[in-house]
């Protein structure tokens, strides 16, 4: 396991290492100057050449990456220009809002969409298998700003239930389920056809003849079998819920990272934009790292390789 | 552990607790207002935002303010008075003001806050250039004042209502750093007391103010905690309020207005937008603007009340002059003098000016049809506009095209002035507006894209800025306003309606004319 875990950690370096390089070059990528950018239509040439002097910008690009990447590896992701704070303390401040919405949105994802998909599974065929495949279109064609709407007006202004703009444990629902619902559609669908398939499979038949009651066969041996594929996309859509936070995170007013990152880009706050992406980059790699590590742990044959 | 992580760590727990805290926390005496921006620093001297003006308008005081029938008055200065030449102005402070920490807000302090305002090293982008006419502060005593100026400039007194020149505690700015930007220290009736990124702006009643407006209750307010919550969907704020979770929301989105007219639970406040919201401005250097007749010939071809109704949906009116009635120097005779709308007159001087109509309709001259290009920005009421306008000239027989651009090339190509004409619009706190629209140094650079070179035109400005008289002043501006018309530069549509939605709850605001809740006076249920 420990060796698995290490060689795992030794891959991310290269990503590690592009994403820091696009990160950096960001900067110098956007068309225009970005001093100018930064600075608006009025700046002064005095301030164009301020700027540019304290963000570094007047020494050689290899000398400016290194410096960027030491200084990220400190913690320091530089100061924002609109309002004069480390940029890694505003990430620090938000990030907060973001994790928990993720995680209650991925918590609702694979409670709902594994259980779906297994109840689809089983009653294969049949109107509840209609049913939920139905329900798991809709989640997964609906767009959230849509979603998020509708259910405020169901939970939040006819039947009173939650919180629309407050914060709390109860303000938390309606935008986790709206965050969570495409990615619990994506994780019922898929549920439901790898249960199928092993379901199908010999070891199964094998089982019920052997007389295993019917519950403990779904949940104990296949189940486990049909994970692997689930937990695979489940940490795909870990990517998918950070991108999605932009969204449902401006809906329900909360105060993460997603809105941070559109303000950001808004306001040309680049020192701001260029520490999101690195975080945001860095945070993708290190649950890609994490799904192999639970890969492994679900099916051993891997950590045997 | 490095900070980053720290804080991490620190505000998941935030987020998990002080949710519901915060929710707990408020509750009687707390009135909250759903914004739609997130402020950049809640320092009137660093800030270019609107929603920073606006806690400003509560959290701080400026040295002047102008009443709700929109005059000048006391502020923290009790009065104030010009010298004969307009070059020196004497203020006099109301006794015993102090900042939110405690320390007195005198002649010396204004002096600092204003010198830390022109400080290059507080690069600040607005307030600077309300002070930039300054060129010396003498303290005469603690409680009075003298501000010399480079030139007689009107429109300074005007500067100083704006809420980007509130009085900062200067030494605490020092002290602070960047971290004033966080929780500034300034005197005004509630005081800021924390800000959670993002989320919400908490100010807390100081009770030891005493210093109000005549025109509002002086003392210390009656409302406890203005919370300013941050919430940039417009549908949600509409949600928020109407599920009761804030009292007040501004903007409130103009297309839920219809949905709470009628609705006893809350009230709407509308008032005009301080500037002409959508306006056509022809370029004189490129044919066919370049003929006076032409430009004329466009204001009676284009009926503006059209577009109050279908781009408006009827909230708003018809903008005649360079002016709306909501700025102060609005001359009401512009309605008149203004050419209105009558396609038959646009025929007749076109047909002056050599275009005349052929077999179908179209006008020619020397066989060339009427044709030019309007550069549209891409905002959903100029596209609409823009349509209307092409209709009504395709029904006089004038062919124009529609280019929409992205909004700063557009003011590129009109500072350029190789364009035929442009939409834009613009909103303002004064009249002095005219004098980036239309003065000569600002062909090229400012917003006169009509490139009208006119030392007729630039003395008229000239003379509203210099001159102190207020009636002189108002006797200026309406010639420049009949000017405007007379040479036909712009062809204005409309002025839209702006929305503040407040609940029945909350009794006792004042809506200034300046567009914001005065809320010294009020109370909740």
């Amino acid at each position: 396991m420990i060796p698995f875990l290490l060689r795992r950690l030794v891959a991310a370096i290269p990503v590690l290492f592009g994403v820091s390089l696009l990160a950096f070059s960001m900067t110098h990528l956007t068309p225009g100057d970005p001093v100018k950018i930064m600075l608006g239509e009025r700046a002064t040439a005095e301030d164009v050449a301020r700027l540019r002097l304290e963000l570094g910008l007047d020494r050689p690009l290899p000398v400016q990456y290194l410096s960027f990447v030491s200084r990220a590896l400190r913690g320091d992701l530089g100061t924002s220009l609109r309002s004069g704070q480390p940029v890694a303390r505003e990430i620090g401040d938000r990030i907060g809002a973001t994790a928990t919405l993720t995680l209650a949105a991925m918590g609702i994802a694979i409670l709902v969409g594994v259980l779906l998909g297994t109840l689809a599974a089983i009653q294969r065929s049949s109107a509840v298998d209609a049913l939920i495949m139905m329900i798991a279109l809709v989640g997964i064609s609906m767009p959230t700003f849509w979603s998020g709407l509708l259910l405020i007006l169901l939970f939040s202004l006819t039947l009173g239930w939650f919180p629309i703009t407050d914060g709390g444990w109860s303000g938390l629902v309606l935008p986790a389920v709206t965050l969570g619902l495409p990615a619990a559609a994506v994780l019922a669908r898929l549920t439901r056809s790898a249960l199928q398939e092993v379901l199908n499979q010999d070891f199964v038949r094998t089982a019920h003849s052997k007389g295993v009651a019917a519950t403990a066969v779904v949940a104990r041996h296949a189940l486990r079998n049909a994970l692997i594929p689930v937990v695979t996309i489940i940490g795909l859509q870990f990517g998918n819920l950070m991108a999605g936070s932009v969204i449902v995170e401006s809906v329900f007013a909360r105060a993460g990272i997603g809105r941070f990152a559109v303000n950001a880009i808004m306001a040309r706050d680049l020192p701001q934009v260029q520490g999101i992406v690195l975080f945001a980059g860095v945070i993708y790699v290190v649950i890609n790292a994490l799904v192999d590590v639970v890969y492994a742990a679900i099916d051993p044959r891997i950590s045997v390789r | 552990m490095p900070t980053p992580f720290r804080n991490f760590f620190r505000s998941l727990l935030a987020a998990l607790v002080f949710g519901s805290f915060a929710a707990a926390q408020s509750g009687q005496n707390t009135l909250t207002l759903a914004y739609g921006e997130e402020p950049d620093p809640l320092d009137p001297q660093r800030t270019s935002t609107a929603v920073t003006g606006l806690v400003m308008r509560y959290a701080g005081d400026t040295i002047l303010t102008k009443d709700l029938t929109g005059a000048y008055a006391d502020g923290l200065a009790e009065s104030w008075a010009a010298s004969e030449d307009g070059l020196t102005w004497t203020f006099r402070l109301k006794p015993d003001v102090t900042f939110h920490d405690g320390t007195p807000l005198d002649a010396s302090a204004v002096r600092d806050s204003i010198l830390r305002a022109l400080d290059p090293a507080t690069q600040s982008p607005i307030a600077g250039s309300l002070f930039a006419p300054v060129t010396d502060i003498e303290v005469v005593d603690a409680r009075t004042f003298r501000i010399q100026l480079e030139s007689s400039f009107a429109p300074f007194l005007d500067n100083l209502t704006d809420p980007r020149g509130a009085i900062v505690q200067a030494a605490a700015a020092v002290e602070l750093g960047a971290d004033f930007g966080r929780k500034p220290v300034m005197s005004g009736p509630w005081r800021v007391e924390a800000w959670e990124s993002g989320e919400r702006i908490v100010l807390v009643r100081n009770d030891d103010y005493a210093w109000g407006p005549s025109y509002t209750r002086t003392g210390a307010p009656r409302i406890e905690r203005i919370v300013f919550r941050i919430v940039p969907e417009a549908a949600t704020r509409a949600a928020a309020f109407e599920a009761g979770e804030a009292q007040v929301v501004m903007p409130f989105p103009v297309n839920d207005v219809p949905r709470f007219l009628d609705d006893a639970r809350f009230e709407m406040v509308s008032f005009l937008r301080k500037g002409i919201a959508r306006l056509m401005e022809m370029n004189v250097l490129v044919a066919p603007f370049d003929d006076v007749r032409v430009r004329r010939a466009m204001n009676h071809a284009i009926d503006a009340s059209v577009m109050v109704d279908v781009v408006l949906e009827g909230r708003g009116v018809q903008a005649y002059g360079v002016l709306p009635p909501s700025i102060w120097g609005y001359w009401e005779g512009i309605e008149d003098y203004a050419p209105s709308y009558d396609p038959d007159a646009a025929l007749a001087l076109l047909a002056e000016a050599g275009w005349t109509p052929d077999a179908s309709g179209t006008l020619r001259k020397d066989g060339a049809p009427l044709t030019f290009t309007l550069l549209s920005p891409p905002f959903d009421d100029a596209t609409r506009s823009a349509q209307i306008v092409q209709q009504q000239l395709a029904g006089i027989g004038v062919d124009m095209k529609i280019e929409t651009i992205e909004f700063g090339t557009l003011l590129e190509l009109a500072q350029e002035g190789t364009h035929q004409a442009n939409l834009i619009g613009y909103t303002y706190a004064n009249p002095d507006i005219v004098h980036l629209w239309f003065h000569s140094s600002n062909i090229g650079t400012g917003l006169a894209h009509s490139h009208f070179d006119s030392p007729e035109l630039d003395a008229l400005i000239e003379r509203s800025r210099v001159e102190t008289d207020e009636a002189v002043r108002l006797e200026a501006y309406a010639d420049i306003q009949r000017f405007v018309a007379d040479q036909a530069l712009w062809v204005p549509f409309y002025i839209n309606d702006n929305y503040i939605a407040t609940s029945a709850s909350l009794e006792g605001e004042q809506v200034h004319p300046d567009g914001f809740l005065l809320l010294n006076d009020a109370s909740l249920d």
